[in-house]
């Protein structure tokens, strides 16, 4: 009797299924980076920009972890967005979440690609180079060689982890080789560097210092520490400054985070290996309306807008500096 | 000096008070008898401010304390000592005197005023240690005096004693009635409350009568005869309560041999009963009585010993030789109070009249209501939850969950605490039916009226050990007191 | 029915209340998904509320997640594992993880929630150490193993009935026999009550309760798997992480008493849609921003919890 009851209800929710229509409202544009950081707080600044200049609606969403972030475009989905820009965490096991993405409303995939799948565009650097180019600063930093300890949130994406593997083999000497994978914990060892460890936080900053702090405990002879997510920069220095240690060993650093770009106008960070987040963003809302509004022809022959990665060392870390700030003022 | 007057109070239920009274004067010792669940415990912890009655009024000195807390009570001079000592064994005797109201000076616990004063209300009571012994060093009675120098210590002008007698030795309870005529000379009341006809009787000024949650009456020095108080505990003549008939006994039902429990691993308790026995053990609280049970049901295995041939490890073996158990704790260990009385009535025997792995409903039904005829339980029906049952109902859905098996032992402890009078004459209508029917019966109880009213033969408990063994022919009062509280040679 | 009915009322309204501020919430598609996820944390919820039922608790369900949705695809794509023996293999570990919870707990007499927090961390642990701390997933092999979530029973051209539903459907039935017509059952809520009075009755108690662990295990194994074929992409770090909370909210909302011996099948998997009904208005509604969704889910939870310790305690007297 009761399952009969609710049975029913269930079920007879379902005869309206359907009845809801989209009401009269400007475009939707969303954009689902893979976690929180500063680095996607700038990114989200170039949508929002775009999305005014447009005069749509923009949706920017930040999930907990790559598992979520399916549940959140699935969310937008069940909003009825008119577009979506996803990172995707984990393309390779991803694929099918876009396809179905895709085959509802336009889809393209900032940062990282998912090759396989039927995104239209793809917006964002190859990891792997951008990586091999933070191996240059190291070279630069250290031009004697020496010891160097990786820090990172997590290899489980695959972003990061060509990141780190184009560093590596950009350190060791070897061919370039995207697919390459170098466990964590062995030593890579090349003519004059060797990689001694990476250490992982799960992006987790309190966890990163921490990190840094084993790592100095552990490796009396350390050159270089390359931080190569965002935040892990500034807490090598941190950890470095407690210790009395900086200018002693040399830091190497990824994106823009302030601290960062704090630490390279003091000299205390050699350089860092910046992408263009702000383009990714305002890019990835312009192309979503053009696809949604059935223009196709602004795809590029071969589905990539490559945003280049700079390198931004002491001299004109300032000029950086003052346009990001413009950037993110308005 | 204090007043209680038209006292009601109830608990999901139960109507534990239907509207008592109790007066107590200057220097007066009053005894306050009754059977268990007569409303005693629960009317002291209304006039100490534990509980609040329902209904009535309480006064102290012309003071109202209907709605008093424990600390206004104690301020009003009424202090309660209970029968389970409210003393923390780890800490000095002095501490314990003054715990919780610690004199201070600078924010720091004045030690020496502790030693002072304390010295002067040991000697008040007679007890001659210094204050900074550890409680646990002291002996149970020793423990008792320190509870009342306590309360002395509190100003308390009328001291309520809970069964203070139920765990001590002979030469302690001699020593606590010294300590109690004197508190009576220096002016000070006693509410004493026991089951000791016989010490009520060489104490009391007056003894106040409970039953069933009213007053039964009240008796002076004259009238304090043994059958009078008895009399108005029971409401009618004892022997209509006890109604036992003589039948010849079968084979031995239940044969314990060696039986060490892990309460009393060098104490060996051996013992027989045949079918259609009823068998008592009496003794004091802490004897060991309920162990045995336990020990014998196999819910606290016994560290060596054999019940038949073997050591029951679990109440499941137990069952299995016919064995069945009514524990003390009916609430805790008995019944699950959220399960509906069908529920109950069918648990222990479910799985032996399972389909498959199916409860047998129609099976259910039926034992159900055969057994609340049988037993007469009243419940509003078969789904009511125990919970909502009176004490007397609920301990015959624990027989009656029993009776589903036909054990042919019944072990039963305490088996008519906390039951009204009528429950308590139906439960012994009950045993003496099953005995002829040729179970044998087991039971431990503290009423010696029961004891002695129900057994056939009587196994006096002292320290863990069977200290001896009466016939009807010898029963007594004082002989199951001697082999309680004495050595025998 | 009265055991539920208060929760099923919740249900209700929150389902008018949110068709009537969300535009998109009676779409086929929305619809869908909310049957697919109540399903999967339904599971989880049944599964938890056994425990609950006999008075314990169990922490470690979001780890046997992470175990189950990482171990089977890396059997799978990194070991050529047959699907079938990675899933017999899942399930197999998952029990035993049920009867080494349920042996420390009654026979060496620790807490289950002692025990249950060191799973907590042990299975998510060794998780991360044989996958490398790497994400696992089917990539865009093994469609047909994936149907088992991500099929549909279609109804009608725009609307199916989740594969994932139909399974919550038929776990539930066969939870509800066995709690309210097996002998089993009857013992659970028993010991769940008073544990020492079961024993007392001849009860088994031990072995009871070492089954509920078992049952909860594999129900979260069953998810566990369900929520990897679903998302395809797992990662050793945070795949399941909190999901045992999700489930003893789901089966406290559903009417399962934290002291143990009450709950209802029907009244848990009410409770585990209410929580997704709650995430999905957060989502639909635009005033409500996302990020206060714990916010949102932990007040209705409070406000429910009192609402039904109120009703008990006036039914009490």
């Amino acid at each position: 009797m009761k399952i009969v009851i609710i049975t029913a209800v269930f079920l007879g929710t379902f005869l309206f299924t359907g009845c809801g229509e989209k009401k009269d409202q400007p475009e939707t544009y969303a954009l689902v980076p893979p976690s929180v950081s500063n680095f996607w707080e700038i990114c989200r600044k170039g949508g929002a920009d775009a999305a005014v200049e447009l005069g749509v609606e923009f949706e920017f969403v930040t999930p907990e972890s790559i598992t979520d972030q399916k549940v959140k475009v699935e969310d937008l989905l069940s909003k009825g967005v008119q577009g979506i820009a996803i990172a995707p965490g984990d393309p390779a096991n991803q694929t099918g979440l876009i396809n179905d993405v895709a085959s509802r409303v336009p889809l393209v995939t900032v940062d990282t690609d998912a090759p396989e799948s039927q995104r239209k565009v793809f917006i964002g650097i190859d990891n792997y180079e951008a990586g091999w180019l933070a191996g240059d600063l190291v070279r630069e930093a250290a031009p004697e060689g020496g010891e160097v300890v990786i820090f990172i949130g997590n290899i489980s994406q695959l972003n990061s982890r060509q990141r780190r593997q184009g560093l590596i083999d950009n350190l060791v000497g070897r061919e370039k080789d995207s697919s390459r994978y170098d466990v964590p914990g062995e030593v890579v060892k090349g003519d004059r560097y060797s990689i001694l460890d990476t250490l992982l936080d799960g992006v987790d900053a309190p966890k990163a210092k921490a990190n840094a702090a084993d790592a100095l405990t552990k490796h009396q002879n350390l050159s270089v520490m390359v931080g190569l997510f965002d935040y892990n920069a500034g807490q090598i220095l941190e950890e470095l400054k407690q210790a009395n240690k900086v200018g002693e060993i040399q830091i190497v650093s990824f994106d823009e985070h302030a601290n960062t770009l704090a630490g390279i106008k003091e000299g205390s960070i050699y350089g860092t290996v910046v992408q263009n987040p702000y383009q990714y963003g305002y890019q990835a809302v312009k192309m979503l309306h053009r696809l949604s509004e059935g223009d196709h022809s602004a795809i590029p022959e071969n589905g990539v807008i490559e945003i280049p990665a700079r390198i931004i060392k002491k001299d004109h870390v300032e000029e950086f500096q003052r346009d990001l700030e413009t950037k993110l003022a308005n | 000096m204090l007043t209680a007057h038209g006292i009601i109070k109830s608990f999901p239920g139960v109507m534990a008070l239907k509207g008592v009274s109790l007066e107590v004067g200057r220097g007066e010792v009053v005894s306050l008898i009754g059977e268990n669940g007569a409303g005693k415990s629960t009317l002291m912890k209304i006039l100490s401010g534990i509980q609040n009655p329902d209904e009535g009024e309480v006064e102290m000195e012309g003071k109202s304390l209907s709605a008093a807390s424990v600390t206004e009570a104690q301020t009003a001079g009424l202090a309660l000592i209970h029968q389970e000592l409210n003393l923390a064994d780890n800490l000095s005797v002095g501490a314990n005197i003054f715990l919780g109201r610690e004199p201070c000076r600078f924010g720091w616990i004045d030690q020496k005023k502790i030693r002072q004063e304390s010295a002067k209300y040991l000697s008040k009571v007679g007890l001659k240690v210094p204050p900074e012994t550890l409680l646990s060093e002291l002996s149970l009675g020793q423990q008792q005096l320190v509870e009342i120098a306590k309360a002395l210590s509190t100003r308390a002008k009328i001291i309520i004693m809970d069964e203070p007698s139920s765990s001590l030795s002979q030469g302690e309870v001699e020593m606590l009635f010294e300590v109690i005529r004197e508190l009576r000379k220096g002016g000070i009341s006693v509410i004493y409350i026991s089951h000791r006809l016989a010490e009520v009787q060489e104490l009391s000024d007056r003894v106040v009568v409970f039953r069933d949650g009213e007053n039964a009456g009240e008796l002076g020095p004259e009238e304090m005869s043994h059958e009078a108080m008895v009399r108005l505990m029971v409401g009618r003549d004892v022997s209509q309560l006890y109604q036992r008939t003589a039948h010849d006994l079968g084979e031995t039902a239940l044969a314990v041999n060696g039986l060490r429990t892990q309460a009393n691993p060098y104490e060996e308790v051996n013992l027989e009963l045949r079918a259609g026995e009823i068998v008592g053990i009496a003794g004091l609280v802490g004897a060991g009585r309920s162990e045995v049970l336990e020990a014998i049901f196999g819910m606290t295995p016994a560290v060596a010993g054999k019940v038949h041939s073997e050591l029951p490890k679990s109440p499941r073996e137990a069952m299995a030789m016919g064995l069945a158990f009514v524990p003390e704790d009916r609430k805790a260990k008995g019944l699950i109070l959220d399960l509906n009385v069908e529920q109950n009535t069918s648990l222990a025997s479910l799985g032996e009249n399972a389909k498959g792995p199916f409860v047998n409903r129609s099976h259910e039904v039926a034992l159900c209501e055969e057994m609340t005829e049988a037993l007469a339980i009243k419940t509003p029906g078969p789904w009511q939850k125990a919970r909502f049952l009176s004490g007397g109902n609920q301990q015959k859905i624990i027989l009656a969950k029993w009776l589903a098996l036909s054990p042919s032992v019944l072990l039963l402890d305490e088996p008519t605490r906390g039951v009204d009078i009528g429950s308590k004459e139906e439960i012994y209508q009950l045993m003496e039916k099953f005995a002829r029917e040729g179970m044998a019966i087991l039971f431990v109880s503290s009423e010696l009226e029961e004891i002695m009213g129900m057994a056939d033969r009587v196994l006096v408990m002292r320290e863990g050990r069977l200290n001896g063994a009466l016939d009807r022919s010898q029963f007594s009062e004082q002989a199951i007191m001697d082999l309680a509280t004495k050595t025998q040679s | 029915m009265k055991k539920f009915l208060g929760i099923l009322v919740t249900l209700v309204l929150l389902y008018i209340l949110t068709s009537i501020i969300g535009d998109n919430f009676l779409s086929a598609y929305n619809q869908e998904q909310l049957l697919k996820r109540t399903a999967l944390y339904g599971l989880l919820a049944i599964g938890v509320s056994f425990v609950i039922i006999t008075g314990g608790i169990d922490l470690s369900i979001g780890s046997v997640v992470c175990l189950v949705g990482c171990g089977v695809p890396w059997l799978i794509t990194q070991h050529q594992w047959p699907p079938v023996m990675a899933v017999i293999a899942a399930f197999l570990v998952a029990m035993m993880i049920g009867l080494w919870h349920g042996f420390l707990i009654t026979k060496v007499k620790l807490q289950p929630f002692v025990v249950t927090l060191c799973g907590l961390l042990m299975y998510r642990g060794a998780t991360r150490g044989f996958t490398e701390d790497k994400t696992q997933g089917f990539g865009i092999t093994h469609s047909e193993l994936r149907e088992l979530a991500t099929g549909k029973l279609q109804l009608t051209e725009q609307f199916g009935l989740p594969v994932p539903f139909l399974l919550l459907l038929i776990a539930g039935a066969f939870a509800w026999i066995f709690l309210n017509k097996t002998v089993w059952g009857r013992y659970l809520f028993a010991l769940g009550n008073n544990e020492e009075a079961a024993r007392l009755s001849g009860i088994h108690t031990d072995r009871m309760v070492t089954l509920s662990y078992v049952i909860c295990s594999s129900l979260a194994a069953l998810g566990g798997l369900l929520f990897i074929l679903d998302g395809n992409s797992a990662q050793p770090s945070d795949f399941g992480n909190f999901y045992e909370l999700y489930a003893i909210a789901a089966a406290v909302l559903g009417g399962c008493s934290l002291r143990g011996g009450s709950g209802t099948v029907i009244g848990v998997v009410i409770g585990a849609a209410v929580m997704q009904v709650l995430k999905n208005m957060i989502n639909l509604a635009d005033w409500l921003k996302s990020h206060l969704e714990f916010l949102v889910v932990g007040g209705v939870l409070l406000v429910a919890v009192i609402a039904d310790e109120l009703v008990k305690r006036r039914v009490r007297k």
